[in-house]
Order: C-alpha cells, then sequence, then structure tokens
C-alpha cells in the first residue's frame, strides 16, 4: 500500500475547495428561481410593511453576494439556517431524513449489484445463449421503466392484491415504537436494541422500495458490467489464459476483477445520484426522506433545506468518490504507484 | 536430420505406420482454416496444410505477415482466431488425435501437453495479477499441484528462465517488468508443465537483438532438456538459420518449401525462399532480380495457379494454369514449384 496516503493527501486537499464551488453555484442558482419567501410565509393577506419587515428580519434585503457569505458564517458554526416550512433548523431535520433515504437508497443499489453483476458477467460469458438475449432486455427494460410506475405497479401487486406487504407509508408501522436512534438505519438500529417487532417492521415497509430502487437501476450496472467483461473476454490476456488452458470460470473471473473498476464507477455514480434521483419513490412510499424535503424546499422558495441538502449529498458523494477511490488503488496495481 | 524429414509427407496417412521410435511428436493433415466473408466466398487462411515434427526437434516455420502463421499457431491448439474455424484436417500430438477430442479435454491440454509462446507478452500478461501467481496456477490447473509447491515449481523455472533476483520477480506485476523480462515470463509459463510440444508464435520479435540472441539460446535448452519439439514461427528467416533443424516457407497459407537447414539455407529450391534470403543480401542487382515489387503480395490469383505466380520473376504460362504439388526434390527436400531454382 505504498503511495495510498500521499495520494489520499492529494485528494482530501480537494474536498474543500470542492464544496465551496458546489454551495456557490448551488446558493445563485436557487436564488435565481422567482418567488419570494416572505410573501409565501405572510400569505396573501399580508400587508406591504409586514413582508419588508420580515425580509429584514430574514436578511433577505441585502445583497446577495453578502446573504452568500452570512449563509458561510452560520454554516462554520455548525448552523445551516431554519426551514419556514417545518420551522425547525434545517440540520435537525435532515439528520432525521438523510438516513431515511440512505438506508432505502443503500439497500436499494445492494439489490441491484445483486442482480445486476451476477447477470453482466454471465451474459457477457455466452454472448450468443438465450442469457445474453434476457439480459439485454431486461438491460432496455430497466432503462424505459419509470421508478414511480413500477413502485405503483409493485404496490398494486403485493400490497393491493397479495396483500403480503405493509401499506406504502413511511418507514415502520404506526403501532410500532421505532428503536433509539443511533444510525438512522431503522433495520440496523433495531437490530443493535434487539427490537425484533420494531425490526421486521422496518423490513417489511422497506421491500417495495427497495424491490422497486432494486431493479431499475441493475440496468444500467448489468449493461456496464456486461459490457466490460465482454471486452476484458476479448482483450489478449484473457485469450492467452485461454490458449494456456485455464478454465473457462477462472478466465471469467479474472475478466470480471479488470472489468471491476468501472463497474464500481457506474455503482458509486448511481449511489450519489439516488440522494435525490429516488425522491419519486420516497413520495410514492410517503418515506420522508431527504430528497423530499429537498424538493419541498424547492416549491416552496426555502431555500436553506435546499441549500444543506445538496451539500450534505455533494459530501456524501465526495466520500463515496473518495471510497472508490481507494478500491481502484487496492484492484489495480498499475494505479498511483 | 535429414532420416527425420524423410517420414514428412510420404507419412501421409497419419500415424499409421509409425516408426519403433514412436508417432512423431506433432503430425498435421490436410489443416485447412477458413474465414467466413461477410460477402461471397470464405477466405481460407490455411490451405490443406501438412506437418511432422519429431521429438527433440526444433522446427522453423517463416512467412511474411498475412501467410496465415498466426493462424496455423492458434489452429494447432484449436482455437483459431474469431471468426475462423477449422474446416478440414488432422491434428495429431504424439499420435492422440485432438480433432476427437471434446473442450474440456482440449482445456485440459492446452497449456499441459500443447503450450503457446505468444508475441507481445506484456500484453498478455494479466495486468492484476503478480506474474508469480501466474506461473503458479498453470502447474495449480493443470499439474494439481498444492499452491506451496505450485510457487515453489515457479520460482525454480523462474531460475531456469534466467530471471534475476527471482524471489523478488515473483511479486513483481507485468508493467513492472521490461520486454525481455514479460518474454522470459511467458517461456516459464509455457514451459512449466514440461508439455510435449510447444509452439512459439513470433515470441521474439520485439526484442533487441542481444536480447533475442540469449532468449533463443534458452529456449533451445529448455526444450531439448525436456524432450520437448517446437515450431517456431517467425518473420525473420535469419532466426532459424541458427535456431532450427528444419525450415518451412509459408506463403499465404501453405508450405512453399521445406528442408533440412543446411540443404534450406544452401540449396534454396523455391523462387520465393531466395526473395526472402535475397532480401538480406547487400547486393542491390540479386535483390531487384528476385523480387517484383510491384506486385502486392496476397493478390487474388485465379484459382488453380500457383499462390506466388504474381510476385514470381521465374512464372511461365504453366504456373498460371496449374497449382503445383509439394515434390521432393532431393531427399527431405520439397518445393512447390513447376521449375524450381537449380542448386
Amino acid at each position: 500500500m505504498r503511495g495510498l496516503l500521499p495520494f489520499l493527501g492529494q485528494r482530501m486537499l480537494f474536498i474543500l475547495p470542492q464544496l465551496f464551488g458546489i454551495l456557490l453555484v448551488s446558493f445563485f442558482l436557487i436564488k435565481s428561481i422567482p418567488g419570494d419567501p416572505a410573501v409565501l410565509m405572510l400569505g396573501p393577506t399580508a400587508t406591504g410593511d409586514a413582508v419588508a419587515a420580515l425580509r429584514t428580519k430574514l436578511g433577505l434585503d441585502h445583497a446577495l453576494p453578502m446573504q452568500f457569505w452570512y449563509f458561510l458564517v452560520d454554516l462554520v458554526h455548525g448552523d445551516l439556517g431554519t426551514s419556514w416550512q417545518t420551522t425547525r433548523p434545517v440540520l435537525e431535520d435532515l439528520l432525521q431524513r438523510f438516513p431515511a433515504t440512505l438506508e432505502l437508497v443503500t439497500f436499494g443499489l445492494l439489490l441491484a449489484i445483486l442482480v445486476g453483476v451476477p447477470f453482466g458477467v454471465a451474459s457477457a460469458s455466452h454472448e450468443r445463449g438465450w442469457l445474453g438475449r434476457i439480459a439485454n432486455a431486461y438491460g432496455l427494460t430497466a432503462g424505459a421503466l419509470p421508478d414511480f410506475w413500477l413502485a405503483l405497479v409493485l404496490i398494486f401487486v403485493f400490497y393491493t392484491i397479495l396483500q403480503v406487504v405493509p401499506a406504502p407509508l413511511g418507514r415502520i408501522d404506526f403501532a410500532v415504537l421505532p428503536p433509539p436512534t443511533v444510525t438512522g438505519f431503522l433495520t440496523v438500529d433495531s437490530l443493535l436494541a434487539g427490537d425484533w417487532a420494531a425490526f421486521a417492521s422496518a423490513a417489511s415497509h422497506l421491500c417495495l422500495p427497495v424491490l422497486t430502487l432494486g431493479l431499475v437501476n441493475a440496468g444500467p450496472i448489468l449493461k456496464m458490467t456486461q459490457s466490460t467483461v465482454e471486452r476484458m473476454l476479448h482483450s489478449d490476456y484473457s485469450r492467452y489464459e485461454v490458449l494456456s488452458g485455464l478454465p473457462r470460470g477462472m478466465v471469467v473471473r479474472h475478466a470480471l476483477r479488470n472489468a471491476l473498476p468501472s463497474i464500481i464507477t457506474i455503482i458509486s455514480v448511481l449511489y450519489g445520484y439516488l440522494l435525490g434521483g429516488a425522491v419519486l419513490v420516497e413520495i410514492v412510499f410517503s418515506w420522508g426522506g431527504a430528497g423530499q424535503y429537498a424538493v419541498q424546499g424547492v416549491l416552496n422558495s426555502d431555500i436553506y433545506p435546499v441549500l444543506g441538502f445538496v451539500l450534505l449529498s455533494a459530501i456524501f458523494s465526495l466520500f463515496v468518490y473518495l471510497a472508490v477511490d481507494i478500491l481502484y488503488f487496492a484492484i489495480d496495481p498499475r494505479i498511483g504507484r | 536430420m535429414l532420416n527425420s524429414a524423410a517420414t514428412d509427407v510420404s507419412a501421409a496417412n497419419g500415424g499409421t505406420e509409425a516408426t519403433a521410435a514412436g508417432p512423431p511428436m506433432l503430425a498435421v493433415r490436410g489443416l485447412t482454416v477458413e474465414f467466413a466473408a461477410m460477402a461471397g466466398a470464405a477466405v481460407t487462411a490455411v490451405r490443406d496444410f501438412d506437418l511432422t515434427i519429431q521429438p527433440g526437434e526444433i522446427f522453423g516455420l517463416v512467412g511474411e505477415s498475412g501467410a496465415g502463421k498466426t493462424t496455423l499457431a492458434r489452429a494447432l491448439l484449436r482455437l483459431p482466431p474469431e471468426p475462423g474455424r477449422i474446416a478440414a484436417g488432422e491434428i495429431r500430438l504424439a499420435g492422440r488425435n485432438l480433432m476427437e477430442l471434446n473442450e474440456t479435454e482440449m482445456q485440459r491440454l492446452r497449456g499441459r501437453d500443447l503450450s503457446m509462446i505468444v508475441p507481445n507478452p506484456r500484453a498478455e500478461l494479466n495486468p492484476l495479477l503478480t506474474v508469480g501467481e501466474q506461473i503458479a496456477t498453470m502447474t495449480r490447473v493443470h499439474l494439481r499441484v498444492p499452491s506451496r509447491e505450485a510457487r515453489r515449481m515457479a520460482l525454480d523455472m523462474l531460475r531456469a528462465v534466467q530471471i534475476p533476483d527471482p524471489e523478488r520477480r515473483m511479486g513483481a506485476f507485468p508493467h513492472e517488468m521490461s520486454g525481455g523480462m514479460a518474454q522470459r515470463i511467458v517461456i516459464a509459463i509455457a514451459l512449466i508443465c514440461s508439455p510435449k510440444f510447444i509452439v512459439s508464435d513470433d515470441a521474439t520479435s520485439g526484442l533487441d537483438v542481444t536480447v533475442q540472441a540469449q532468449i533463443l539460446e534458452l529456449l533451445r535448452r529448455l526444450v531439448l532438456d525436456r524432450g520437448s519439439a517446437m515450431l517456431f514461427i517467425t518473420r525473420d528467416i535469419g532466426i532459424t538459420a541458427h535456431f532450427c533443424d528444419r525450415v518451412a516457407v509459408m506463403y499465404d497459407g501453405e508450405v512453399m518449401e521445406l528442408a533440412a537447414r543446411e540443404d534450406f539455407f544452401f540449396r534454396p529450391r523455391h523462387p520465393y525462399t531466395v526473395m526472402l534470403m535475397a532480401a538480406f543480401s547487400h547486393n542491390q542487382r540479386l535483390r531487384r532480380m528476385w523480387s517484383r515489387p510491384e506486385a502486392l503480395p496476397g493478390a487474388a490469383e485465379p484459382a488453380g495457379a500457383c499462390r506466388y505466380v504474381a510476385r514470381c520473376p521465374l512464372a511461365q504460362d504453366r504456373c498460371r494454369a496449374e497449382h503445383p504439388a509439394l515434390r521432393e526434390l532431393a531427399l527431405g527436400h520439397f518445393a512447390r514449384c513447376h521449375f524450381p531454382v537449380r542448386p
């Protein structure tokens, strides 16, 4: 692992400037959306004086660069601002909602990997077989299906007709007491608390949204796995392994290992994207996640929840990419040494 | 050398008339490899190819690029380059007919009894595995030795191919090696299971001349020590002069001339062979006399003509009308020419 530390240090050095850039762009973009929060908060009957007073109180009468500066100063003190919709500090709201989204997206992505990678490998190693054809059809279909539509179909089949899953209302039964918060993942927290009833309820509520995200996002993972493994199987060293009489399974395994960087890349991109991209699924299942929170903020000129969400997602994505770099480093001896 | 050659073409019906010394190490009869073309007739890269190689023999096969050398090399392992396929023929390895084996039996045989040395080894080695692992995998898979023993054998093999500091090199990755080192690794992989037969496909083409000489000497010694035999395919006719017991020249999928080394170099009979040798000559007049640079290699020949007719300075009407057979002109000296050059 020589060379890993300088490599990581270099990466860490860029994280703060990257975050600053992301905040700068999103602040001015969101501010450019028409809509005055003071008017929205006070309602249609408010007097001009009252609106002006509230604007002063919210700091909206300052020039935009000054507003951004105040936002940064507060941020350094750990204050992400207050949402006028929930009237609670944004940080508190997000700490509750972000893990909800993260739990959903993480399990969804795990399912997508479990489906996409094996099918991708199988179809690449039997290019012209029926498995390859099924994988091709699946890749196309998964790319064309809207996730909220699939969610509604799954609800119709498994809740309305078969009645094997609970109603799509939130993360846990209203009658079940949620476990004390440790990680914010209800499944993990209930296991930590040894609360089987809470675990069963949380897990059953996860089933359909995870199935939705898993099946839809297995598509791109499958396509990427299939095309990269196929390319690796046609490479000089795979051909040489076949010429050397290595068994087919071993040749495919080595090809998969060589294809892993591309597969990990698409997974990491999906992971970052799904934090916000799962919002339609969150809405269908009344998940109360971070994506929903941010969209409400955009619709109601509630800027701080949006900025908070952007910031947290950015930090999360940067760490995912960092983890990806470490994985590349572990997989490929040619990188960074 | 001459008597080993004598069994060639005369043993046309394969292992049936094996001599008291046992069957030849490799006997190829009528091997034809075709590539299906998008439109029109299939392209034939190797046509009706016969070859017999005895135990302990190093057989040189010379040809320009496009002559079908690599196709032949890989077809011997029953893996012709895609989308080529073996359309006809028989390959016998120590008497065993490879065309009758199923894919699993073939897979067990490749690398163990019949192995291949590839050109451009830095691209052919798996970039993510250490070279030690890649050599050890061969014995683990083919000889089913435990990992520890496989590592020990790999280390011995690295010593045998004269890699300096072999303990450290075991843990090196292909990208950390020079071309010459990587070539030695590929030789180690090809030889570690002591195969009966080795096909070397242009193995030394990417190396410096000094390294080339070292590796050839090493290869020759290893092949002979292990009682194997080798088909050494190259573009460089000069290499075969020092290295091979018998030499054949291939042109457009066919053997044009085949002889024991001295015969081949001192008394070449085919105009193509003479042209190849003249190309090395400093004598301008000689070079011009034997080549027709205006003719492109591989230009479409009318069916039934000599494949070399367009480039041959001696071509006559008969060459355009009748495809010549490979004839034995002297003991063990074969040429495919209606009007062979006088020795």
